[in-house]
């Protein structure tokens, strides 16, 4: 057997790596396209963290196939539970990216500009 | 200055809670009782080979039902927000003026979308029998719309039947959920229609038909997003 | 199949099943539109009402399966008592607001069917029991709210509705990967199933998870500091969005809260701390506030704060039972409240809380206005008054009183700007430029309709709660009922015929409801109901229609009456709240009050919080409720009577908390102003004299008593001194008010049994005298127009009846022979003597010199010396005025020539307080009276007064001036000016400075830049992950 970090874990490092990243742009850049983007990689990073935390070692997607027959099903598959809310998970991201776009192009009709320090009429 | 200095630090602060949480992780032994349930009987009592997409349409139907709903609502907001440009007169010039597309992106459309399409329609139909669902196979379907967009751009979309088509299809997944509710188990319950031949194409109840709506409001429903960015 | 459509389900089919066809419906036309969509809201409704009934009739809670699977395979919802209050109220006060919003709704398709889903997704939150799913109904409502920010167009709205969603992603995010990590912790997103598990979630991970869950559900309900972009979308979505975002989806993350509040029992404290923070510091920066939707804002976190606050504390002192009244009361009171106060806002264009709003001549909704600010403080009758009271009396008992503060302090502070912003669209259309009339109609019924109905539900809610709270007596709600039912005859009748009204149902009601009177109780009842309605009979001289004066008069009158029949300390606080609030109300009437409505609304309030405080740490010490508890010795009681001498001493206006007295007591209307000084003030003097029941049981009553009796001492001397420099004849008689106020104090801080009678006696005298000087004066105003020494005098020819009126009441006040002042200036001095201090004996003869002298100022300055110019053709005062002064003088010859009338009374209610043992061993006061010869004390007294004026007179003279005395009073008027600057006021204007100061400071975070906000919002959840134990999670 080969030895070291489980492959979920490196996963997991991956989405959380990527989630800081977006953090990141998302406390520093000014322009509000690559805010979204950064919110993006957020959300990317956290669905891959799901992901990862529904592996089983040694397991393969729970899928009934010639790769894994009725009977070894229990033994074999990993935890649908996390993949299938990760697919709700995605579809809602993309709502929220895509509504975030359609209010960037009407803050940019508004302003001519999409830096998000414009953006502060309303304070305290 | 000093809001970057409270990023950097926030960002760190961040990286240690989350270097918590994946030193308390430990990979999963086996199914827990509740997954090996799932893993077990979606196959038994479902008839989907396809465990995730029979959670997903059946027992966790709920969720998706309010996942479809969340992205009906994005195109309805999207249509509220944009409505506003694509009414005004330079936005129509402006599409005018669109400069068309080339001749690579133009033939490799041609090639191309029949081939999305029809894996689109693959990927939709049999969900519940191999990876993939109403919602990828929407996706891919969309992807399709968007390159044939960015292939003719004065080509318009008929958005009027696709609202129709997305409206429709919400409605009637609403009516499949209370027939599961009248001559099954519950609200959203697929086995009213008989179980079929295991790994059939026709099969594993109405999970293949609320998939096809599910692919087909995607589809729909992204077309009809990407249309109105367009603008 | 109706059956089917009226079952819980029905949420869901009606929401999603409406809006996926509401596009559809929109092809087929308008009508088919606005039908379809009020069909699937109206089912909405109707689905969590019907299982609304069917719990209330007492099924179990109803489980929604799905899929015909049981939980915790397949996804399931319940429709608990809780979640179906919860659904309920939202999905009324969602359906009162697509009315209100239709016109805006109407248009498109898009927002409808955003609304509708909204309202289902909010539903959802209620009732899912699956933690995903609950994730899932987070991100409708989510979506559903930014779709619905979009229908504003204006920039400022678009950016706030971005900053929102930046924030709201975040904090989802963080829910959505707790929730993940927790059920890769636990194998189940079953929330029934994680609670029963909770005791073994405490894995790193899952305290991580947890904390997530947590923080997210936190930021949601906008936390300060990291709620900015809260605020900016309260201040710039439309009105009927910002009341839904306001009341509706932070209703769905609140219950989620709670749902999920078992998860977090190492988390309470973070809960409870992270609600009162944002209670205080949200209320503290509303009062910088001048834009009326980001006020309504700050109230609306203020409130989930309170809310979150209750939450955390109830649970960490295992009061749960509580929970109910507390945390529902709060909630509707909230929800029907603010989103009424959105719509009215919106409907009055009032985009600042100093806008034009011209609400004076439209007394309908003037009064709704009233009625939702009213509730909103919770004051009473509404549900935040009756739940208010059952925290901070469950805190207290627990022994939590940091929390107690903060929520006392906290509602003051809202009050503070909730209540500036009543008074500032009062004053504004009376500033009206001249010639300009402003003849704004009463608003549009059906744009009223939705506020109006959240009124009238609000009024349905208090009397449930009041049911909950334990009130059983129903006679305590008279007040409102005769109140309700003059207002609702207000604008029909007119003027004096509401008068007579007035006066035959508050002496009907008042008479049936003092009836089973004992004691002092009944003394007072007796007196302030005859009182009260002999000076409100005044009233007929003025035959306008006078709106509102007339029901608010009632509810005043009757709701001393009901205060003096409390049992216990409930009854009083609410009867003692009513007062406070009628009386706000009717001198807010008077135009030339708004400078001063503000101040005497807050120490009424700060007062009675005092008293709130005194009543809880009663209770809690003696476990009961029953005002006779006071009298029950107890362990800590001494906090208890500081407490409620301090809440009474300052509604009495004491100096250095009297500065609300003058401007109000003056600034009122005519006749108001004699009901203030006359009847009212002494309900402050009843309250004092109830607590001192306790005092008399506490080892350090004496040392309390003496600090009381100085107190009343400088309040004598400081009115007296303030009436001398008044040059305003009816504020003169509001500085005396305070002066008189003074020696009654002192009277009933000797706690002997001399001391309480003359405390009794000289209430009756002062409500008779006081009642005859302003009636007076108000006659005096209404003939000549002016309130000024300057403008006045020699009026003795033209108003002979009134001279003798106010020279009557003059002798009876200054203690001379032979009225019945007389006999109560020296019983206090010789109780005061008896009890041996002597220093404020004589320091109170100072006090009764300079009494006199401003007493004879005011005779001689209206009735003495030339006619003021143009007043040669003024008449006698109206009849209306003088009959209720003739019967108030008739009362004093009375009581003087038969003074046995009145103490015995007195001596009889007043001998079962001192019980043997006590001071006077129960000697019956005729006999004091009949054996202490007066006489020479009398002499000594004139002959000291004498001497002193002398005195001064020489010193006059000796700079050399000339003339009368007129510019003997000028002189000696600049002398205290110079001597005794405005202390008090320069105090409390520094306090007020103050708190606008840090209100200022702690809204600097509030950069606008979302960037900021998420950052703030970042932090936020480090610190709970911090305070919650992450860390340590960690290190172990």
């Amino acid at each position: 057997m080969i030895t070291g970090i489980p492959v979920s874990t490196i996963l997991m490092i991956t989405g959380f790596g990527l989630t800081l990243t977006g953090l990141w742009g998302m406390l520093t850049h000014r322009n509000i396209m690559r805010i979204i983007i950064s919110f993006v990689l957020m959300g990317t990073g956290f669905n891959i963290v799901m992901v990862a935390s529904g592996y089983v070692t040694g397991a393969t997607a729970p899928i009934i196939d010639t790769a894994l027959g009725l009977g070894e099903a229990g033994a074999r598959a990993i935890d649908p539970v996390p993949s299938a809310l990760v697919v709700t998970a995605i579809v809602i991201g993309f709502s929220v990216t895509a509504v975030m776009l359609a209010f960037a192009i009407r803050l940019y009709a508004a302003k001519k500009t999409l830096s998000i320090d414009a953006f502060t009429e309303s304070k305290w | 200055m000093m809001k970057r200095a409270f990023a950097v630090l926030a960002v760190a602060l961040m990286a240690l809670v989350f270097m918590g949480v994946i030193g308390d992780y430990v990979e999963l032994q086996a199914l827990r009782p509740l997954a090996r349930h799932y893993v077990t009987e979606v196959p038994a009592q479902l008839g989907a080979p396809n465990v995730v997409t029979g959670i997903l349409i059946s027992w966790r139907g709920f969720d998706t039902l309010g996942e479809v709903a969340v992205l009906f609502m994005v195109a309805a907001s999207i249509g509220l927000l944009l409505k506003k440009d694509s009414a005004g007169g330079a936005a129509a010039g402006g599409r005018d003026a669109r400069p068309p597309a080339g001749e690579i992106v133009t033939t490799g459309a041609m090639v191309l979308l029949p081939l999305i399409f029809t894996f689109g329609a693959y990927v939709i139909v049999n969900g519940h029998l191999s990876a993939g669902g109403g919602f990828q196979g929407g996706a891919i379907v969309a992807s399709g719309v968007m390159l044939m967009l960015v292939a003719s751009p004065s080509a318009t979309l008929n958005t009027a039947l696709l609202g129709v088509i997305e409206s429709a299809a919400g409605v009637l997944y609403v009516c499949l959920g209370v027939l599961g509710l009248v001559l099954a188990g519950g609200f959203l319950d697929p086995r009213f229609l008989p179980k079929g031949q295991f790994g059939a194409f026709i099969s594993a109840g109405a999970i293949p038909l609320i998939s096809a709506l599910l692919g087909v409001k995607v589809g729909a429903e992204l077309s009809v997003i990407i249309d109105r960015f367009r603008s | 199949m109706v059956a089917a459509a009226f079952h819980p389900l029905g949420i869901f089919l009606f929401g999603l099943g409406g809006g996926f066809a509401l596009p559809l419906l929109h092809r087929l036309g308008k009508g088919w539109l606005a039908g379809g969509f009020f069909l699937a809201l109206g089912g909405i409704v109707l689905a969590s009402g019907a299982g609304l009934l069917r719990l209330l009739a007492g099924e179990p809670a109803i489980e929604v399966l799905t899929a015909g699977a049981m939980p915790p395979v397949s996804i399931n919802l319940r429709l608990g008592l809780w979640e179906a209050f919860f659904a309920v109220s939202v999905n009324v006060t969602a359906l009162l607001g697509a009315w209100r919003l239709w016109d805006r709704l109407r248009g498109s398709y898009g927002a409808l069917l955003l609304y509708l889903i909204l309202v289902m997704g909010i539903d959802g939150m209620i009732m899912t029991r699956d933690l995903f799913n609950l994730f899932v109904f987070l991100e409708i409502v989510s979506i559903a709210t930014y779709g619905l920010l979009g229908l504003s167009q204006a920039p400022a709205a678009l950016a706030a509705a971005f900053k929102y969603i930046m924030a709201t992603v975040v904090a989802s995010s963080l829910f959505l990967v707790g929730s993940v990590l927790l059920y890769h912790v636990a194998g189940t997103l079953n929330i029934d199933e994680l609670i029963a598990g909770a005791g073994a979630l405490n894995r790193p991970m899952a305290v991580a998870a947890l904390l997530m869950l947590l923080a997210g559900l936190l930021i949601e309900l906008k936390p300060f500091p990291a709620n900015g972009w809260g605020l900016d979308v309260y201040e710039t979505a439309p009105g009927g969005i910002a009341a839904m975002v306001s009341v509706g989806v932070s209703a769905g993350v609140f219950f989620a809260l709670l749902k999920l509040s078992p998860l977090f029992g190492a988390q309470l404290g973070i809960i409870a701390f992270s609600g009162a923070v944002t209670f205080l510091f949200s209320n503290l920066i509303g009062l910088s506030q001048t834009r009326t939707q980001r006020l309504l804002g700050y109230s609306s976190i203020g409130q989930m704060g309170l809310m979150t606050l209750a939450l955390g504390a109830l649970a960490q002192i295992d009061a749960a039972a509580a929970a109910p009244l507390v945390i529902g009361g709060l909630f509707v009171n909230h929800l029907l409240a603010k989103a009424g106060l959105f719509w009215l806002a919106e409907t009055l264009g009032m985009e600042k809380i100093d806008s034009r709003a011209g609400l004076r001549n439209r007394p309908l909704t003037l009064a709704l206005l009233g009625l939702l600010i009213v509730a909103i403080a919770g004051l009473p009758p509404f549900p935040g008054f009756w739940a208010k009271w059952e925290l901070v009396m469950r805190l207290t008992a627990a022994g939590a009183h940091q929390w107690t503060m903060i929520v006392l302090v906290g509602s003051l502070l809202e009050a503070a700007y909730m209540f500036r912003w009543f008074g500032l669209t009062l004053r504004h259309n009376t500033s009206a430029r001249a010639g300009h009339v402003d003849s704004q109609p009463e608003t549009d019924a059906s744009r009223l309709l939705p506020p109006l109905a959240a009124g009238l539900l609000l009024l349905a809610a208090g009397g449930l709660a009041a049911d909950m709270a334990g009130v059983a007596v129903q006679w305590l709600f008279t007040p409102l009922l005769a109140g309700a039912i003059l207002f609702a005859v207000d604008s029909v009748l007119p003027g004096r015929l509401k008068a007579v009204a007035m006066l035959l149902a508050t002496l009907a009601a008042g008479l049936w409801l003092i009836w089973p009177i004992t004691g002092i109780a009944a003394l007072f009842a007796n007196l302030l109901l005859a009182g009260g309605v002999v000076i409100a009979a005044a009233s007929l001289y003025r035959a306008d229609a006078r709106p509102g004066f007339y029901p608010l008069m009632a509810t005043l009158l009757l709701a001393i009456m009901t205060l003096l029949r409390a049992q216990d300390s409930l009854s009083f606080f609410f009867s003692w709240e009513l007062v406070t609030l009628a009386s706000y109300f009717l001198i807010a009437r008077s135009p030339r009050a708004s400078r001063y409505l503000l101040t005497f609304l807050l120490f009424s309030l700060a007062a009675a919080y005092f008293l709130m405080a005194g009543f809880a740490t009663v209770a809690a010490n003696a476990g009961a409720l029953e005002l006779a508890a006071l009298r029950l010795p107890g362990g800590e009681m001494e906090v208890a009577f500081a407490l409620l001498v301090a809440g009474f001493l300052i509604k009495a206006g004491v100096l250095g908390a009297h500065v609300w007295l003058p401007g109000s007591y003056a600034e009122a209307e005519d006749d108001m102003s004699a009901m203030l000084s006359g009847v009212i003030s002494k309900v402050a003097i009843y309250g004092l004299l109830l607590v001192t029941y306790l005092a008399i049981r506490t080892g350090v009553k004496l040392e309390l008593a003496h600090v009381m009796a100085w107190i009343g001492l400088l309040t004598v001397i400081g009115g007296a001194l303030m009436a001398l420099r008044q040059q305003d004849f009816k504020r003169l008689l509001a500085c005396s008010s305070m002066s008189q106020l003074g020696y009654i104090i002192i009277a009933i801080a000797l706690m002997s049994h001399l001391g309480w009678v003359t405390a009794l006696y000289l209430v009756a005298n002062h409500l008779m005298v006081k009642g005859i000087l302003f009636l007076g004066v108000a006659g005096i105003v209404a003939r000549t127009g002016a309130r000024r020494f300057v403008s006045t005098g020699g009026l003795v020819r033209a108003m002979p009846l009134t001279f003798v009126m106010m020279c009557l009441a003059v002798v009876s006040m200054s203690g001379l022979p032979p009225l019945m002042g007389f006999g109560g200036k020296w019983l206090l001095l010789a109780a005061m003597m008896e009890q041996g201090w002597n220093l404020l004996a004589i320091a109170s003869l100072f006090g009764t010199f300079l009494g006199f002298l401003y007493m004879i100022r005011l005779i001689q300055g209206l009735f003495a010396g030339p006619r003021a110019e143009g007043q040669e053709q003024v008449r006698e005062a109206s009849v209306f005025l003088l009959a209720p002064q003739a019967l108030l003088a008739a009362g004093i010859i009375v009581l003087s020539l038969f003074p046995k009338l009145l103490f015995e009374p007195v001596s009889a209610a007043i001998d079962p307080q001192f019980a043997a043992g006590l001071v006077w061993e129960g000697m019956s006061l005729e006999k004091i009276y009949a054996a202490w010869n007066p006489t020479p004390a009398l002499l000594a007294a004139l002959g000291a007064s004498a001497l002193l004026f002398a005195g001064f007179w020489l010193l006059w003279r000796r700079k050399a001036a000339t003339g009368g005395l007129p510019r003997f009073y000028a002189h000696y008027r600049m002398v205290i000016g110079r001597s005794l600057p405005p202390v008090a006021i320069m105090f409390w204007e520094g306090v007020a400075a103050g708190a606008n100061a840090v209100a200022n400071l702690a809204r600097r975070p509030y950069t606008g830049n979302g960037q900021t906000y998420v950052l703030y919002v970042v932090y936020y959840f480090l610190a709970v992950y911090v305070a919650g134990g992450g860390w340590s999670a960690l290190t172990r």
